[in-house]
Order: structure tokens, then C-alpha cells, then sequence
């Protein structure tokens, strides 16, 4: 055995066996690192994983991108182009494409307006549609605007003949009329404009009409900020010319404000966390070394350099840095799942590069809350340290 | 004595006591500002929220029922019911005034401009509102329709002289009747007409774009609808619907007195639309469910994500705190054992050493009270642009918290140290 392997040997053992030995103040120490990082670790993924998260909560307030028939002289858009349009955006960014024809109908002569739409998109591009009664699941089946409930007197379970008349050339003439009857499965309240319509599903609105369909608008529920809906905006207009793509300003240019607001938000916040629990640790770590001056002063008058003592403290509380670092990296990622399981109902994803951050800035703090009362010990003279100040 | 010795131990010990302040201090300004900004964190984001426009419409009875798909024109003006102009202010006198942020009304018509048949929307702008409470209010749409973008000119500002006189245009219709802000363009309505000023051409996104917004009074006079309002927007701070509130709000009669007293005394949707019914003669109020909807489901996350962190916070400083206690009463094993030794009881030794830790506790409770107040205040400023709103509710519980955690944490370590053999302790082991 080489001189510097038992060098290194005697140190590695110096530092367990002080950590091992002095159990419960090693274990404050430890704790208060673990701490700590875990704030850091959680916090930061959480900052990161919020714009994600909350984004996906502004999908309640509905469609953000609409699209319209480029020239609206030849009629709607096909399904083929809508698909075609949709196809230009990730599937990991699209929540949802519902589109709609609008048929003028009638009900017992009585005009009114129906839209044909794919009744399950619609519930994912307007989550905020509050429908009394059930959505209609089976052919056959109407959803009733409010207020168009309230000109027609329907109520949840009414049967109703809706009728398409075949206009002639002219648009004037009914040539032959379709009527088919409906079962009111439930009413729509959403305080807005689409309660003065009947909904019912593609493949009603096609056997009613008896022609393909073709929209005159669908709208799109897209998670991206404003910048990323322009681009997708004007991807769309370029490749596929049949379709104008609209953003819905009113609602991207309000996101965009208040999600800003609410990162600084969570940002500041994790500031001021992380400042105030550094500083907590950094005390802990001060007190918990301080109490051994009476230690240094010993190896000192034993002969020890201040160089070696140094080494020693810093080892130790780099020992409890690393280790405090990674238990907290790991507990952090866990509390940060928890809060996104619970707030947002979704997994969080794990970043590896916040464990070596973690790691660092436990070591960090550690090295620097030693330093300053070690280097305040190993000045003091060591007789009067062990006399007892 | 026990005085005498607690001051000793205070003036003397200066350092390690000024450390354990220092750390509570810490503690307590953490616990402060998160608290602070937790409690108040839905009502600044409900705030904000408001850039999405009103959450409430109200519109005459009448026009509720009869769908205005059918209105034809000049057939609608016979047929069509109105609300009334002096019953705005009393919107502001109902039970939930202070959570009405902003409201507009609005007169539609359609008129004549430039040749061109085009919709005209009547409203307020910015009109500054006087309350018998003392409140001023600058309400109307150059707030309600903060995503407009003005891409020619300038808002309407009615604070200025002669813009009663002028107009805003949509730019889709700017457009169509190449007009731009500055030019002057002719309004024809069904009773009288007019020249009028281009103020500004705006971007809506929407609808908005091919229609003409002028002020209310001119849009009265062009029409002869004096005095009326086709429908009024509403922006009021909200707490999200559940299902009393649903219940509630399709027949109030239904519940019982005390359910009636929670449901009208809550800032739900529904009951704000109820009590604005009460005050406007045959008016419908309803929720906008695609902003209401959406905003109770980001305001319940945002206030859960921040009672989660607040949580951490919490338990981060409350850790720090009885870290450091146990340390340092650890710390001072040889004085207790010294204590012991001469003959002190444990219950003497631990009033002592307690006495002083609370003594520091509080010293550094009220100093990271106010130094938390301090951080709170500046994560509002930053952030929201206003000051937080302090709770009462914040002092009581920072106040337990820093005395049960200090406490807690010299218990345990005063525990293990009187568990000790005076003779080991003193021996030094």
C-alpha cells in the first residue's frame, strides 16, 4: 500500500465515521439539506411543466382557431381538405376539430337553423357547453339550443319532425320535402350564440339532406401559444388553398396575458422559496459545524494544517450535500407528480437534468455554509478553543 | 433568578441567539408571503381573467324568447323589446357591487353607411361613472375588448371633446368601404343622419371586424331609441358554479330559506344574473358559459397548484425552523447537564431553555412577519400590479406555526438532552 492510498483511505474513514458516529446532528444536517433540494427539484419542475399544464385549462374556453372556405362562392370545405389542414398540426398539440354544416330547416313551416357537426369533437372543442339531458348518442337523436327550445316549447324527450325542403334551381320552389322525426336528448345552456340552434350528427344532417356534406366552418382546439398559432395559421393558408385558417384573437392574445402572468407567478414564487430555504440550510449547516470548534481546536494543537481540517469539514458537508442533493431531486420530482396528478390530473415529465442541478446547488450551499465557521474555527488559537473560549 | 438568567443568556449569547431570530425570521417571512399570496392569488388571477371580456349578458325578456334570427329589418324595430338606459346605474346597487368590474351597454342597429348597409353597435367607450358609494368607475368596451387591436387611429375616448361625433370601424368593413382613421364618412339611420369622423379602425378577429361601434347617445339619436338598450355585457368577479348554484339558478323558489340565504349571499354567476333581474325591469341575465366555465376551472387549479406549493413552502420552513432549534438546544447538552448537576429539576431546565427560545421565536416571528409582508407585496407588484390583499386570516396562522414548530423542535431536543447522565455530559463523554 502506497503512502497516498492510506492517506486517502484515513480520510474517506475520518469522514463516514464522523457521519456514521455523530447520528442525530449528521441527520439534522442531512435533513435540512434534503429539504431543501426537494423545494428546488419540485419547484423548478413544476415552473417548467406549467405552461403545459395550465395551457391545457384554457382549452375550456373553447376553439381558438376556426376555419372557413377560402372562397366561400364555391360552397364549404370538404372533409378531405379540413383533414388535410388538421393533418399540418402535431397531434400532441391538436385537442380537438369539430366540424359544422348549416342547414336551413323547418319545423312545422317554421324556419330554423340545424348543424350537422361530429357531436364527439364538439365536446372536446367546447368543454364549457352545459347540456341538460343527455348528448345525443344514437341516430335520431336532436340537441335543442335554449332559447330555440323556448320558441318551440321542446322539452328532454319530445319527438320533433325537422324538415329539409329541396329547393329548385332557383332556390325559390320546394320541389320535395324530407321530413324525419327527432327525440330531444337533451337541451343546450351556454349563455351564448349556439342556443339558437339544433344540433344534430353528420350522419343525420347527410340522410336528411341526402348529399355529401360540406362545412362551412370547423373549428379547431389547438394547445399553442399565439406565435405557434400564427405559424400553423399560415402553414395551413399556404398548403392547403381550399380552407382560410382564422385565429381567434380575443381568446389567444387573452391567454397569452394571463398565462404570462401566472408563470411569473409560480416563478417569483420559487424565487423567493429557494432564497429563503437556501439561507435556512446554509444556518443549519453553520450551526451544526459550529459546535465543533472545540474539535478543530484539538486536531489543531495536534498538528494538524488548517488546510487538512479545512479538507475534512468541507468533505463532510460535501458528503451530505451529494447525498441530501439526490434524495431531494427524487422526493422533489415526486411532490411535483403529486401536484400535477392532483391539480391537473396528468403526469408530469421528468427532466434529468434537474438531479446534477439539484446535486450541485446542495453542494453549493453546503460547501459554502462550512466554509465561513471553519475558516472562523481554525483561526481562533487553539488553547483558548480548548479551555473553552 | 430565572429572569436574571434569561437575560444573561440573551445579551451574552448575542451570536448564536441572533442566529436562531435570524432562521425563524426566515421561516416566518416565507410562511407570510406564501400564505399572503395564496389567499389572495384568485382574486388577482380572477382579475386578470377579465381580459377575456364579459361572463354576463343581459338581454330584454322578450328578445330571449323571440330569436332575432327572424328580424328582418324595419319589421324589427315594432316587434323588438328594449331595456332601459336610467336602470344602468342600478346594476351597481345590487348585493355583489363590488364584483361587478365593468359593464357596457349596447344598441344594436342597422344603418346606412356610406351607401352601404352595415351593423351598428351603440355603447360606452370609456364612461366615467360617479356611484352614490363613492366608487369611480370608467366603464365600457376600450376595456371589455382589450384584444382589439387598433390598426389605423386611435380608441374612442370619451373623456376628449368631440369624439361624441366620431366612430370606430371594424376593419373588414374600413375595408369594404375604403375608409381609413381621419377620413369622414356618412350614417344614415332610420331616424335622422349625419357626418361623422373615422376615430380608429380595429382588429377584432371575429364578428366584431365588419360592424360599426359608435357612441351610444349618437347611435340613439340616428335610430329615435332614446333612452334604450338592446343588451348589456357584465364582467363581474365570480366564484366557479357547482351544482347548488345550477340548481339554484334554473328556479331559486325550490330551495329552502337557508340554501336561498348561501346561494344569494355567494358570488356565483347564477346569483349575480339573479340579483341583476331583480333590478332591471323584464330582463333575462345569463352566464357567457364559455368564459364563466372556463374561468371557475382555471381559477379552482390555480388555487390548488398554489395551496400545494404553499404547502411545501410551509413544511420547508417549518423544518428549517425546528432544524435549527434542535441543533442549538442539542447544542447546549453541557449547561443542562451543569443544571442538573447543581440540582436543578428538568421541569426548571426546560422552562428555562424554553422561555428563551420563545423569547427569540417571537423577536424573529414579528420580524419575518413584516419582512414577508414585504416579499408578498413585491411578488404582487411584479406580477399582477397591484398589492396584495393581506387576510386576517394570515396573522393567526403564522403565529401558530412559528410558536408549535418552535416549540416542537426544542421538546424533543430538550428531551434527549435531560435524558443524558450529568456526570457523561459534563465528563464530555
Amino acid at each position: 500500500m502506497t503512502g497516498k492510498t492510506s492517506k486517502q483511505a484515513m480520510y474517506l474513514r475520518m469522514i463516514t465515521a464522523s457521519v456514521a458516529r455523530r447520528k442525530s446532528r449528521m441527520l439534522i444536517a442531512l435533513l435540512a439539506v434534503v429539504v431543501g433540494a426537494t423545494i428546488l427539484s419540485g419547484l423548478v419542475t413544476i415552473y417548467y411543466d406549467i405552461p403545459r399544464q395550465m395551457g391545457m385549462e384554457f382549452r375550456n374556453y373553447g376553439a381558438n382557431m376556426i376555419l372557413v372556405p377560402a372562397d366561400s362562392t364555391q360552397g364549404g370545405m370538404t372533409r378531405e381538405s379540413i383533414d388535410e389542414a388538421a393533418s399540418h398540426i402535431r397531434s400532441d398539440e391538436l385537442v380537438g376539430v369539430s366540424p359544422y354544416h348549416y342547414e336551413n330547416l323547418t319545423i312545422n313551416a317554421t324556419p330554423m337553423v340545424a348543424a350537422g357537426t361530429d357531436l364527439e369533437a364538439v365536446r372536446a372543442t367546447s368543454p364549457y357547453w352545459y347540456v341538460e339531458g343527455a348528448w345525443p348518442s344514437k341516430p335520431g337523436e336532436v340537441l335543442v339550443g335554449l332559447q330555440e327550445a323556448e320558441t318551440f316549447s321542446l322539452k328532454v324527450g319530445d319527438k320533433v319532425t325537422i324538415t329539409y325542403t329541396v329547393t329548385g334551381d332557383d332556390g325559390r320552389d320546394a320541389i320535395e320535402e324530407n321530413p324525419v322525426e327527432f327525440t330531444v336528448s337533451g337541451l343546450l345552456d351556454t349563455g351564448g350564440s349556439e342556443e339558437k340552434y339544433f344540433f344534430i350528427s353528420q350522419e343525420d344532417m347527410e340522410s336528411l339532406t341526402g348529399k355529401e356534406l360540406t362545412y362551412n366552418v370547423a373549428e379547431l382546439s389547438i394547445q399553442a401559444n399565439a406565435e405557434r398559432l400564427q405559424e400553423i395559421a399560415d402553414d395551413i393558408s399556404s398548403s392547403v388553398p381550399t380552407v382560410s385558417p382564422q385565429v381567434v384573437k380575443r381568446l389567444t392574445t387573452s391567454e397569452s396575458t394571463v398565462l404570462t402572468k401566472l408563470q411569473a407567478l409560480v416563478l417569483l414564487v420559487t424565487i423567493v422559496v429557494l432564497a429563503l430555504t437556501m439561507i435556512c440550510v446554509a444556518t443549519t449547516m453553520t450551526a451544526v459545524v459550529t459546535e465543533r470548534r472545540k474539535e478543530i481546536g484539538l486536531r489543531k494543537a495536534l498538528g494538524a494544517s488548517d488546510r487538512s481540517i479545512m479538507m475534512e469539514f468541507m468533505g463532510e458537508g460535501l458528503l451530505q450535500g451529494a447525498i441530501g442533493g439526490l434524495f431531494g431531486a427524487g422526493l422533489g420530482f415526486a411532490f411535483a407528480q403529486l401536484v400535477s396528478t392532483n391539480v391537473f390530473n396528468s403526469s408530469i415529465t421528468f427532466r434529468p437534468i434537474l438531479v446534477p442541478i439539484t446535486v450541485l446547488a446542495a453542494l453549493l450551499v453546503t460547501g459554502l455554509a462550512c466554509t465561513i465557521p471553519v475558516r472562523n474555527a481554525t483561526n481562533v488559537d487553539p488553547a483558548l478553543v480548548l479551555k473553552g473560549e | 433568578m430565572f429572569f436574571r438568567m434569561i437575560r444573561g443568556m440573551l445579551t451574552r449569547q448575542t451570536g448564536k441567539m441572533a442566529m436562531i431570530a435570524f432562521t425563524i425570521a426566515l421561516g416566518a417571512s416565507l410562511a407570510t408571503a406564501m400564505l399572503a399570496v395564496m389567499f389572495d392569488v384568485s382574486d388577482k388571477v380572477n382579475q386578470e381573467l377579465k381580459t377575456y371580456g364579459s361572463n354576463i349578458t343581459v338581454v330584454p325578456k322578450e328578445s330571449s324568447v323571440i330569436s332575432d334570427l327572424y328580424e328582418v329589418d324595419g319589421q324589427a324595430d315594432i316587434t323588438k323589446a328594449y331595456l332601459r338606459e336610467d336602470e344602468l346605474g342600478k346594476i351597481k346597487t345590487i348585493f355583489w357591487t363590488f364584483n361587478i368590474v365593468d359593464f357596457a351597454p349596447m344598441l344594436d342597429a342597422r344603418m346606412t353607411v356610406n351607401g352601404t348597409e352595415a351593423p351598428v353597435v351603440g355603447s360606452w367607450f370609456n364612461h366615467h361613472l360617479d356611484l352614490p358609494t363613492g366608487e369611480q368607475l370608467d366603464a365600457g368596451i376600450t376595456s371589455m375588448r382589450s384584444w382589439w387591436e387598433i390598426v389605423d387611429g386611435r380608441w374612442l375616448d370619451e373623456a376628449k371633446s368631440g369624439d361624441d361625433q366620431r366612430v370606430m370601424l371594424g376593419h373588414n368593413l374600413a375595408e369594404k368601404l375604403g375608409v381609413g382613421a381621419g377620413d369622414t364618412i356618412s350614417i344614415k339611420g332610420s331616424a335622422s343622419s349625419g357626418s361623422y369622423e373615422v376615430a380608429g379602425v380595429f382588429d377584432a378577429g371575429g364578428d366584431e371586424d365588419d360592424q360599426l361601434f359608435a357612441p351610444l347617445d349618437l347611435v340613439q339619436e340616428l335610430s329615435d331609441t332614446d333612452g334604450k338598450l338592446s343588451s348589456i355585457e357584465v364582467s363581474a368577479l365570480t366564484t366557479p358554479d357547482d351544482e347548488t348554484s345550477r340548481q339554484a339558478a334554473k328556479d331559486p323558489s325550490k330551495l329552502t330559506i337557508a340554501q336561498y340565504e348561501t346561494w344569494y349571499c355567494t358570488a356565483y354567476a347564477s346569483s349575480i344574473c339573479y340579483q341583476i333581474q331583480e333590478v332591471i325591469t323584464d330582463s333575462v341575465a345569463s352566464p357567457v358559459r364559455q368564459v364563466a366555465d372556463a374561468e371557475g376551472a382555471i381559477l379552482d387549479k390555480t388555487e390548488l397548484l398554489m395551496v400545494l406549493i404553499t404547502i411545501l413552502a410551509l413544511l420547508g420552513s417549518a423544518l428549517g425552523i425546528s432544524n435549527l432549534v434542535t441543533a442549538s438546544v442539542m447544542e447546549r447538552g453541557q449547561e443542562i447537564g451543569l443544571l442538573k448537576a447543581i440540582g436543578a429539576t428538568d421541569r426548571a431546565i426546560s422552562g428555562l431553555v424554553l422561555t428563551e427560545i420563545v423569547c427569540v421565536a417571537i423577536v424573529g416571528g414579528i420580524v419575518g412577519f413584516g419582512v414577508g409582508l414585504g416579499f408578498a407585496q413585491i411578488i404582487g407588484q411584479t406580477v399582477f400590479g397591484s398589492s396584495i390583499a393581506l387576510k386576517p386570516m394570515v396573522v393567526p396562522l403564522v403565529v401558530v406555526l412559528v410558536i408549535a414548530v418552535t416549540l416542537l423542535g426544542s421538546i424533543s431536543a430538550i428531551r434527549t438532552a435531560l435524558r443524558l447522565d450529568p456526570v457523561e455530559v459534563l465528563h464530555d463523554r
